[in-house]
């Protein structure tokens, strides 16, 4: 399995984590600690974009990082919409992008 | 259903402190907070608390803010045998007078209050700009929180952009951790900050704070742009570069002197808007006061809303930062405890006869620097015709202005002609920029633009869980250990 670009040297601040995991982005490695975000983890391998939007086909990704504007919308183990900078990340998950989707249309492969 | 003598929505530092008052005069509050831990957004803690740096042991050392929160959050922790806390948990609803809808984990309840207090907060107001929707681009609260509490670097080199002294705040943090600042656009000019200081200096501390802050961004060669806005964030999947340029006193830049900078992260914001939904909700009369944030639920000195025994604490009831939210927690807590008399009229008169002059200092300090601070009147004339302003409804400034042209004059008519609004951020982060558009398109002043209503869930829930409630009440968190203990 192909593995997202890992910033992690520059984009982790030193100190104590939860303990190592890794979960998957569109089918990709995402190493991440517990503890983290869903959101956080993704920034901190310099991933930005989280999504597209249905009308304009543009990139989105978190912006308030405190779950009111809902940008940062993802799928996380086939739930739609799950707002990425409230979900703490889970060993295993699996984490996909919305590709100009805006409804809960849920269920997933 | 079920029902409790007290409901305190907000963690934050107003709720955390009017569940410690109504503690200590030995009542028992249930408190829903959104997030994992308690602290709200200024004292959001470290995802790892255990290895945050000592604390202060008493009050008298505690200068800064954040020695402020760690103690506070202390109080609340000894407390916390005392108390309910359901964290975790969003507030969607609330039913007239005093029923709340929650949602957690595995489900979601209703919970009748006896009485209410509301300590939602406040969040970012962020005017619409081209790029301002790029990937990268994020509130500078945003950028605080990835570093404070997933001690994550938001980028290499970042951009600060918009008003007020938390800007400088998030630029101080953002050096701490190792961060490149390239520069702080400031749309205030340094006079209209020195003007306001007579008020500034109703904290002295604060305000030293402020200044230490300032000197240390500038011994590390930090660029601070008084009097400069950020006009257009570029790329094409995410930020990397910034355009600003001056401006004059009402956030027009001056196009002929633009400058580029290359970065990899951008933060704006313009100040914080009161979060009101749960008040209007409720029925609360509200006000308008541009030196709070705006709209706000109008208040007794009591601090009950006007309805009865629904109470207000904290930015949600009119922005006035961290100190006055502790302190009006602390009103609103003795003021439920005097209603239902766990506090008598003397033991009421007395607190309240110290902490009024104390919170009236800090709010004054709050005025002053909201009135240096204050959004430029014509800062959303930096949003083009093609630029969304809805971000959820992809609406833009020009379908705003067309529909106004046919008519559209309110919250209500524009809603509906434009799904502006309508998104699942129920219009918290477009409003309060896009009643500014309509009212220079109409002439008047956004507090004479009929509010976007409000109707339940207020955060988007899935009829999936709705359809199933939870007959028992998920409080099994209380009294809970809480994550934030300082073992």
């Amino acid at each position: 399995m192909q593995s997202l670009p890992d910033f992690t040297d520059f984009a982790r601040l030193p100190g104590s984590r939860g303990a190592a995991l890794s979960f998957t982005f569109d089918g990709q490695n995402v190493p991440a600690y517990d503890g983290e975000t869903v959101a956080a983890a993704l920034w901190a391998t310099g991933r930005r974009g989280l999504r597209t939007t249905p009308r304009r086909d543009e990139p989105r990704g978190a912006f308030c990082l405190i779950g009111v504007c809902f940008d940062c919308l993802v799928r996380v183990d086939g739930r739609a919409n799950v707002r990425a900078c409230q979900q703490p990340v889970r060993d295993g998950m699996r984490v996909e992008s919305q590709r100009g989707e805006n409804d809960g249309a849920g269920g997933g492969p | 259903m079920t029902a409790r003598q007290i409901v305190i929505v907000g963690a934050g530092p107003a709720g955390m402190s009017a569940a410690v008052t109504l503690a200590e005069t030995g009542l028992r509050a249930t408190v829903i907070d959104d997030n994992p831990r308690p602290g709200g957004q200024i004292y959001r803690q470290s995802a790892w608390p255990t290895d945050e740096p000592a604390k202060p042991d008493n009050a008298a050392r505690s200068t800064t803010l954040s020695d402020r929160g760690t103690l506070l959050r202390e109080r609340f922790e000894r407390a916390a045998g005392k108390l309910e806390v359901l964290a975790g948990a969003s507030v969607w609803g609330l039913f007239p007078p005093r029923t709340v809808a929650v949602s957690h984990g595995e489900g979601w309840e209703l919970i009748e209050a006896g009485q209410l207090v509301l300590a939602c907060g406040a969040y970012e107001f962020v005017s619409p700009f081209p790029g301002w929707t790029l990937p990268g681009v994020l509130t500078p609260g945003g950028a605080q929180t990835l570093v404070k509490s997933q001690r994550v670097r938001p980028g290499k080199r970042v951009f600060l952009a918009g008003t007020g002294p938390f800007l400088l705040v998030v630029a101080h943090t953002l050096l701490a951790a190792g961060v490149e600042v390239a520069g702080v656009a400031e749309t205030a000019r340094r006079r209209d900050v020195a003007r306001r200081l007579p008020g500034l200096l109703a904290n002295p501390r604060l305000l030293a704070q402020g200044s230490r802050y300032l000197r240390e961004l500038r011994r590390a060669g930090v660029p601070i742009h008084w009097g400069h806005v950020v006009t257009s964030a570029h790329g094409a999947d995410r930020v990397d570069e910034v355009t600003f340029a001056p401006c004059d006193g009402a956030g027009r830049p001056d196009g002929r002197r633009q400058r580029r900078e290359a970065v990899d992260t951008l933060c704006v914001g313009y100040g914080f808007v009161p979060r009101i939904e749960l008040h209007r909700l409720a029925g609360c009369e509200i006000a308008y006061d541009e030196l709070q944030g705006g709209w706000r639920p109008a208040l007794e000195h009591s601090l009950e809303t006007s309805v009865e025994g629904i109470w207000t604490a904290g930015d949600c009831g009119g922005v006035a930062g961290a100190v006055a939210a502790e302190l009006s927690g602390e009103v609103a807590g003795l003021g439920v405890a005097r209603r239902l008399d766990a506090l008598d009229e003397a033991g009421y008169q007395r607190r309240m006869a110290n902490l009024k002059p104390q919170l009236a200092r800090v709010r004054r300090f709050a005025q002053a620097l909201n009135r240096a601070y204050l959004p430029p009147r014509r800062i959303t004339d930096l949003a083009q015709p093609e630029t969304v302003v809805c971000r959820c409804e992809e609406v833009t400034r020009g379908e705003i202005e067309a529909a106004v042209e046919h008519g559209g004059n309110s919250g209500r008519t524009i809603k509906v002609m434009t799904r502006l609004g309508m998104g699942p951020c129920q219009g918290r982060m477009c409003w309060p920029a896009a009643s500014r558009m309509i009212a220079d398109k109409t002439g008047r002043r956004p507090e004479e633009v009929e509010p976007l209503s409000v109707r339940p869930p207020t955060m988007p829930v899935c009829l999936g869980d709705l359809m199933q409630p939870r007959q028992e009440p998920q409080l099994s968190l209380s009294p809970s250990p809480l994550p934030c203990s300082s073992n």
